[in-house]
């Protein structure tokens, strides 16, 4: 099946950025030949045992060849580019100059597309592609490293500490489009920034796949916000690969709205005393598969981190969560938890969740949890006993629920558009977000 | 305690005769596994045609098998053509003649637990002194069981006396073809023991593999069955916390459980089978699957196991909770040191409305030893109100153990409530410190907050069971501290 996806990168491999560079080329046919080796990945592998990608494999999602200006509803840009951020449009998975705002740009930090970030600075790129996440990873990141066509690029220098969040808006705007793109972020020692990831698109089938690699420096601290609102009918793979110096922090938000099928994965290396924070929302409606891959590699003494993931899952949806925590010989005085919580609405609804500990080291604290349930039934009575409807209620529990997820983020330009997200989902009469 | 508690504590201090009745003399099989092997090995059980069937078709299954590799464990390839899959039962003549000529580590270890020495012979599988008579115990205690209505007899028997019974049971929990080692027991399976609970007893005595007449050399392949009708209640009793030797490697049984409306059933297991020595050399393979099912409304199906033995364990007791309100419970200590490498847990699979399970799983590591839980909550489309509690809480003690969970939570249902908690923690210096200066020594206080870890689960063993379990405790962690 996967034939088709090879002979069509046969087609468009030579359109591909970066191909005069000798390394990149070895890199791409390296991942190809990966990718051709091991096809999509299928319901047998463990990573994968809940997820049905077969759909993927059936279609055959071709990357734009049309470089001009695509036509499409612009409220997808103006609803979701944060204000006063630095921002990079990439359309059908290609950088739009024209819809992306690098206004008030501090001239010692970069942010470029992939493209330009390729011919401008190819031996920083050399030093850092591919190098948070290698192709056997599994084969949507040999599928991504072949065939990404642009992305987002930052390089933060040492000491230095970025005020203005940087959003790369990822749009897609043709059936049947292929959209990959592979970002690279950079925190160079002691430095600070806050980076927001936004997925959106036009109702219709269309792939994305991209690849986020963030390198956090020495006491570094990055932030790294996704927001996934992807259209009804479209399928989603990301997957952000972290590793983290020592002294380093990494905040993670991801928030999954949208997608048929959507998967993400995260997955961070610790350094010693390093600190990372896993926060997930996501919300599944109508026949909606939303996976969630988290895996913490505490590889060095005394790192500290924490995972909350949460899910509402409602109508046909299918939510799922792996977690692992790997605690190797030498990490002790690790400090680790883990949280999944899910909340079914409906009898349709499916939650399949896997927190794993794996733990080589003694003198550690590790802990993980999970629930799977529903409402509960006095506190809607209580709110109903207030004349409140049942609907409302029950809309009210659910919202403060999520809410919980949104409360962490700290950016407020973001925060409105979430909670805007949230009460479109679980409306209540009365309640609007200007007050919020 | 009540009296029939009291006459299983006089017959656990008796010797009885291990006479075996069956008058076949046959060599033991040359290594080798095929199809003619296992007709000759129905043929010299003497078994209803509908066994060879079974076995043919479980072996022609097992073929087309793969062994699983999914599991947590580092297990040296197996060549199963090169184990001998029959021997004729051990004639008293090949058989140590006295204690002096047992291996004297062995016999500390029994010293250590404090079993008597008649025990020790029997269990150091010393040939027995026609001295001590026990066949008028055994025939007391067949004949309660017998005005009960109870059947509890070894399976090779039940199969003679009872074929109609096992057919309709037999491989109905545990199909033939379900995984790897299930399919190879049910092909070359030698004995195991049959219980049969009719509607409405409730089980005089608790039944224990420790007074199974005539079947003391199960061989490595173990079939047990053991069936509770409408309204009966059983409490079996499996394994004993003496160490046992065993000349055979490989051991994988099958263990089928039915719980019919109302039933209960209750199976415990010490498990405490030839770790291998402290640089991980032998040791016993355990592969054992382990499955009931409530089948009726109300039924409830406990199982505790306290796993210290074999160098590899590889085990997942699991209940199917068929009938609505049935209950499954799963309590469990596995303690792991040296190289042991322990992958277990369970299965809780809620069809049923308001079905319930618990599930209490204590891991303890030691040594350079990996203890990996693994365990399953499926609740299905129309279990409604299913309810789960989960907790297993890792126990490291030392720096080169692993300790690893792996837990899969699977719910259809949006009235279900599944809770899962896992935490993974060392022993405590500061507790360690308050019993050592108050007069302890650092192994008596490991073994000491061990068993206080390990208290949720002790409790729900048997009695006579739970204080050998403590001892068994402490003499597994020997060499693990300091």
């Amino acid at each position: 099946m996967t034939s088709r996806y090879i002979a069509e990168y046969e087609k468009t491999a030579d359109l591909l950025p970066g191909q005069s560079l000798a390394w990149l080329k070895t890199l791409r046919a390296e991942a190809f030949n990966c990718f051709s080796d091991q096809g999509f990945p299928s319901l047998r592998e463990e990573e994968w045992r809940y997820t049905n990608v077969s759909a993927i494999e059936k279609k055959l999602f071709a990357p734009s060849l049309d470089l001009s200006e695509a036509v499409f509803d612009q409220a997808l840009l103006t609803e979701n580019q944060l204000e006063g951020a630095l921002t990079i449009v990439l359309i059908n998975g290609r950088f739009s100059k024209q819809h992306s705002s690098l206004e008030g740009l501090d001239k010692d930090i970069l942010v470029l597309s992939m493209a330009d970030a390729l011919e401008q600075k190819p031996e920083l790129l050399e030093r850092y592609l591919s190098k948070a996440v290698s192709n056997e990873e599994h084969s949507f990141v040999a599928f991504n490293t072949a065939w990404f066509s642009d992305g987002l690029f930052v390089h933060i220098p040492a000491k230095k500490v970025v005020d203005q969040p940087i959003q790369l808006l990822h749009v897609v705007t043709e059936t049947e489009c292929l959209a990959s793109t592979r970002n690279v972020l950079i925190a160079e020692e002691m430095a600070e920034v806050n980076v927001i990831e936004t997925f959106v698109g036009v109702d219709d089938n269309y792939l994305t796949a991209s690849v986020t690699e963030v390198f956090v420096e020495k006491n570094a601290s990055l932030s790294l916000y996704k927001v996934q609102s992807e259209g009804e009918k479209a399928y989603h793979f990301g997957g952000t690969y972290v590793k983290q110096a020592r002294d380093s922090r990494f905040n993670h938000h991801n928030f999954a709205f949208g997608g048929l099928l959507a998967r993400n994965d995260v997955h961070t290396d610790l350094d010693i005393a390093s600190e990372c924070d896993l926060n997930g929302l996501y919300l599944g409606n109508k026949r909606q598969h939303i996976d969630n891959h988290t895996r913490i590699n505490h590889l060095k003494p005394h790192a500290i981190s924490n995972e909350l993931y949460k899910g509402v899952l409602n109508q046909r949806a299918r939510g799922v969560f792996q977690g692992m925590v790997y605690v190797a010989e030498d990490a002790q005085k690790t400090d680790s938890a883990m949280n999944n919580r899910n909340l079914l609405l409906s009898n349709d609804a499916e939650a399949d969740t896997k927190p794993q500990l794996e733990i080589y080291a003694d003198d550690v604290k590790c802990a993980h949890g999970v629930t799977v349930g529903q409402l509960d039934e006095k506190s809607i009575f209580y709110l109903q006993a207030r004349c409140i409807d049942e609907e409302t209620a029950r809309n009210m529990l659910t919202f403060a629920f999520a809410n919980e997820m949104v409360d962490k983020v700290k950016l407020k330009v973001l925060k409105v558009i979430l909670l805007k997200n949230l009460l479109q989902v679980f409306p209540q009469s009365g309640i609007d977000s200007e007050w919020l | 305690m009540s009296s029939s508690a009291k006459e299983v504590e006089n017959l656990i201090a008796q010797e009885y005769t291990q006479g075996f009745v069956t008058d076949i003399e046959v060599e033991t099989f040359p290594p080798g596994l095929d199809e003619e092997v296992i007709a000759k090995l129905s043929k010299i059980k003497n078994e209803p045609e509908f066994m060879l069937e079974y076995r043919l078709k479980a072996f022609r299954h097992w073929q087309t098998m793969k062994d699983p590799d999914w599991a947590q464990l580092n297990i040296e390839p197996i060549d199963y053509q090169a184990i001998s899959y029959y021997s004729a039962p051990k004639k008293d003549s090949d058989k140590p003649q006295s204690l002096d000529e047992v291996d004297p580590e062995l016999l500390d270890t029994y010293k250590k637990l404090g079993i008597p020495l008649d025990e020790q012979e029997r269990l150091a599988g010393v040939a027995v002194d026609a001295v001590f008579d026990s066949v008028s115990v055994a025939t007391t205690f067949k004949g309660k069981l017998k005005d009960a209505g109870v059947i509890f007899c070894p399976i090779s028997e039940a199969l003679q006396e009872y074929p109609e019974l096992v057919k309709q049971y037999l491989g109905t929990v545990v199909p033939e073809g379900d995984n790897f080692f299930a399919a190879l027991n049910a092909a070359v399976f030698t004995d195991g023991s049959f219980v049969y609970i009719p509607k409405g007893v409730r089980c005089p005595m608790e039944l224990s593999t420790y007074f199974r007449i005539n079947a003391a050399n199960t061989g490595q392949f173990e079939r047990t069955l053991i069936i509770a009708d409408e309204d009966s209640h059983v409490s079996y009793l499996e394994g004993c916390t003496a160490p046992m030797r065993d000349e055979n490697q490989l051991h994988a049984a099958v263990v089928e459980l039915v719980a019919m409306k109302n039933a209960e059933i209750k199976y415990s297991t010490v498990q405490n089978w030839y770790p291998g020595d402290e640089n991980g050399v032998g040791g016993i393979y355990n592969f054992v699957t382990k499955r009931a099912e409530c089948r009726g409304d109300n039924a409830k199906v406990s199982w505790t196991q306290v796993e210290t033995g074999s160098a590899i364990t590889w085990k997942y007791p699991s209940c199917v909770l068929l009938g609505d309100n049935s209950v499954g419970e799963f309590y469990s200590v596995a303690l792991t040191n040296n190289y042991q490498q322990a992958d277990t847990g369970t299965k809780m699979i809620h069809i049923g409305k308001n079905t319930k399970s618990t599930i209490i799983s204590k891991g303890i590591s030691a040594g350079k030893a990996q203890n990996t839980y693994r365990g399953l909550v499926k609740v299905g489309k129309g279990a409604e109100n299913a309810r789960n509690y989960t907790q297993c809480d890792s126990l490291l003690v030392g720096d080169r153990c692993g300790a690893h969970t792996f837990p899969y939570v699977e719910v259809k249902t949006p009235s279900a409530q599944v809770e899962h908690e896992a935490t993974t923690s060392k022993i405590s210096e500061d507790q360690l410190f308050f019993c050592q200066q108050r007069g302890l020594s650092a192994e008596d206080a490991v073994s000491m907050i061990v068993n206080g870890f390990c208290k949720e689960v002790f409790k729900e063993l048997p009695m006579e069971f739970a204080v050998e379990a403590q001892a068994l405790l402490g003499i597994s962690l020997e060499g693990s501290v300091g």
